[in-house]
């Protein structure tokens, strides 16, 4: 039985990632790292909150940056490795948790602890939670899918080997509409349980 | 005319790819370096020759490779820029592993009693000096790194003084023949000295220097000053001697580091050509790690080696050989020498602004590489000396990339190393100081320029 856990989430505008990471995060009693709280730690070791916000999980802008070996003047960049690090730093402390996003899959590719999943969604039942959960119009909610997954898959294809949202990439990936959020939640704390008894 | 056709694809193509940064620089080079040997003087011109010329390995074989003043590269390969910028890669790395550079930092911000404003001053003037024999990304790794340090213990923000430590390392590396990439590039493929460039480029950036000197710390010292006195004044710093890691390979490099120097400075007296220079600097750091550290540090230092700037410059220097073999590099040099009317002084300035607006955006060595057959083309049909033109093309590239994060590899290793101590530089806070200070210093140049050679 190991003694750390660490899941990784992928997830898709509207699929419902957070809402089931919460639920597992605590089902099984672990911490949970998601958008504000991984923000607000960076910013605790003196990087300005301002940028942070700005720059957390963007993509990078190709024109108005540059790579000389392991050095870029892109803040993206910056602040996404600073980020690395911080998860590079978590995991090896021993601690359990769960994080949403970036990366985690590729960052902490070689943990031993490390389960990573990606929750998709059928494009109509993420259309039907973007408009309920933000009140917005279908037209306004395919916008901001279409926007935030664009981001996402940038940000994520330029740090990481494998293609965002590709099934390859990941331990597991489900649509969060086939057994519903509740269900989903269940079967995956069920999927990571297994692997934590696992040798 | 496909064999031209193919080779602007291919070079444009590598330039492109360079900018949008998605590959490793040194693969995007070798493959249009590759494309250039089999489709332009393979397939198009049948040419064996040409594919001999651009390997250029013949010159390894001539004396003048090794020995003998006023060293003239032919097209293709300059293997002499590639054996020095080794040979100096090997050296500056004996030189961090010994801690010669923290040394140096720790060395002056202590002579200045860590007074925040002189130490301002202290560190652009070091910068400078040292990147006119040191690549500017090294120093500029060096200072930026004790600047964070310094700054976390006397509390003052580091930015104003990376900024500054930035502008004058490319400043810096503008005057001498071995400060930069463009710089070694011309000066082996036109046959100038160490001495050609600090009587010409080398007396134009002293002046720039003044000025830049002078504008940052305008535009600093306020804020520095305020600094300070909110922390109460002066504070204790780390010791220099803390830097030392081994007292026999301090020395030993130093020495190593004074020889280079001087062998630089002499080269024209000597005979000895930067590719000779580069060999016997890398052979003597090797000898002096092997006594003081042993074979596995000898190991390490030759790891430690940026092979992928080498294989960049193999590369390049293959793709800008496609253009020059196909006439591609000729018809821009009548281009320019049509729209300047065959005035001389517009083509000096043509070539000056041009080079720096460019090699703000884009890699100034890819810049210079093209442009020397260019400058030699346009020479060659004006009647006119090089020297003039060489110039303008050495501080136009050198001092242009000065502007945006983006223009020069010190620019970024800079920001970055800011960024990683958390204190980020945008483009909107780098540009804000540092496009005035490169129009400074570009107008600087421009008048200097005239002044002396029109």
């Amino acid at each position: 039985m190991k003694d750390q856990i660490i899941i990784t989430m992928g997830r898709e505008h509207g699929s419902g990632g957070h809402y089931i990471a919460d639920m597992i995060a605590r089902a099984l009693g672990i911490k949970l790292y998601d958008k504000d709280s991984i923000e607000s730690e960076i910013v605790s070791e003196g990087y300005s909150e301002e940028l942070i916000r700005r720059m957390d999980e963007k993509p990078v802008n190709f024109f108005a940056s540059r790579r000389i070996g392991r050095f870029s003047n892109s803040l993206e960049v910056n602040v996404a490795e600073k980020t690395f690090d911080m998860i590079r730093a978590k995991a090896a402390s021993g601690e359990s948790f769960l994080l949403i996003g970036r990366c985690g899959e590729q960052v902490l590719k070689d943990d031993p602890h490390r389960i990573s999943l990606f929750i998709g969604g059928d494009p109509h039942a993420k259309l039907c939670r973007v408009m309920e959960k933000k009140g917005l119009s279908a037209e306004e909610a395919i916008e901001e899918i279409r926007t935030v997954d664009h981001q996402r898959k940038a940000y994520h294809n330029y740090y990481c080997e494998m293609k965002w949202g590709d099934a390859r990439a990941y331990d597991l990936t489900v649509k969060s509409d086939v057994l519903g959020m509740e269900g989903t939640a269940e079967m995956l704390i069920r999927y990571i349980r297994a692997f934590q008894e696992k040798d | 005319m496909l064999a031209q056709v193919i080779a602007i694809c291919i070079f444009l193509g590598m330039f492109l790819l360079i900018i949008l940064d998605q590959f490793e620089r040194h693969i995007i080079t070798l493959v249009s370096g590759a494309l250039v040997l089999i489709l332009v003087f393979g397939v198009c011109m049948h040419s064996p020759a040409a594919i001999w010329e651009a390997l250029n390995l013949r010159s390894f074989f001539t004396a003048s490779f090794w020995y003998g003043a006023g060293e003239e590269s032919t097209a293709g390969i300059n293997w002499s820029t590639i054996l020095f910028i080794a040979g100096m890669m090997i050296m500056v790395e004996g030189l961090g592993k010994a801690g010669f550079f923290r040394w140096l930092c720790l060395s002056l911000a202590k002579l200045v009693h860590y007074h925040v404003v002189p130490l301002l001053i202290c560190f652009m003037c070091l910068s400078a000096v040292l990147s006119m024999f040191i690549d500017s990304i090294t120093v500029v790794l060096f200072l930026a790194t004790v600047t964070l340090e310094l700054a976390q213990t006397m509390k003052f923000d580091p930015v104003p003084m990376i900024l500054s430590e930035i502008f004058c390392a490319n400043l810096g590396g503008a005057a001498t023949m071995c400060g930069d990439p463009p710089n070694i590039i011309i000066g082996t493929s036109l046959g100038y000295t160490f001495f050609d460039f600090i009587e010409n480029t080398g007396a134009i950036v002293a002046v720039c220097f003044a000025a830049v000197a002078v504008y940052f710390w305008l535009c600093f010292r306020k804020e520095l000053l305020r600094e300070e006195r909110a922390n109460g004044g002066p504070v204790v710093c780390p010791e220099p001697s803390s830097a030392i890691t081994d007292r026999r390979a301090f020395g030993a490099s130093a020495a190593v580091f004074l020889l280079a120097v001087v062998l630089l400075v002499t080269h024209a007296q000597t005979g000895l050509t930067v590719a000779c220079i580069g060999v016997i600097v890398a052979a003597l750091t090797l000898l002096v790690m092997a006594l003081s550290h042993g074979r596995a540090t000898v190991l390490e230092v030759i790891r430690g080696v940026d092979y992928k700037t080498l294989l960049f410059f193999i590369g390049l220097f293959v793709s800008v050989c496609g253009l020059e073999k196909t006439g591609v590099l000729e018809i821009i040099a009548r281009f320019i020498t049509n729209i300047s009317g065959g005035h001389v002084a517009t083509i000096v300035v043509i070539i000056l602004w041009l080079s720096a607006v460019t090699s703000a955006f884009v890699d100034n060595i890819p810049f210079a590489a093209t442009m020397i057959p260019v400058i030699r083309s346009i020479a060659a049909v004006e009647g006119m000396d090089v020297g003039v033109l060489a110039w303008a093309l050495s501080l136009g590239t050198d001092l242009g990339g000065n502007a945006t994060p983006i223009g020069a590899s010190a620019n970024v290793v800079g920001t970055s190393v800011s960024a990683k101590g958390g204190y980020p530089i945008g483009w909107g806070r780098y540009c804000k100081y540092c496009v005035p200070a490169t129009i400074l210093v570009m107008a600087v140049s421009t008048v200097c320029l005239f002044l002396r050679y029109l």
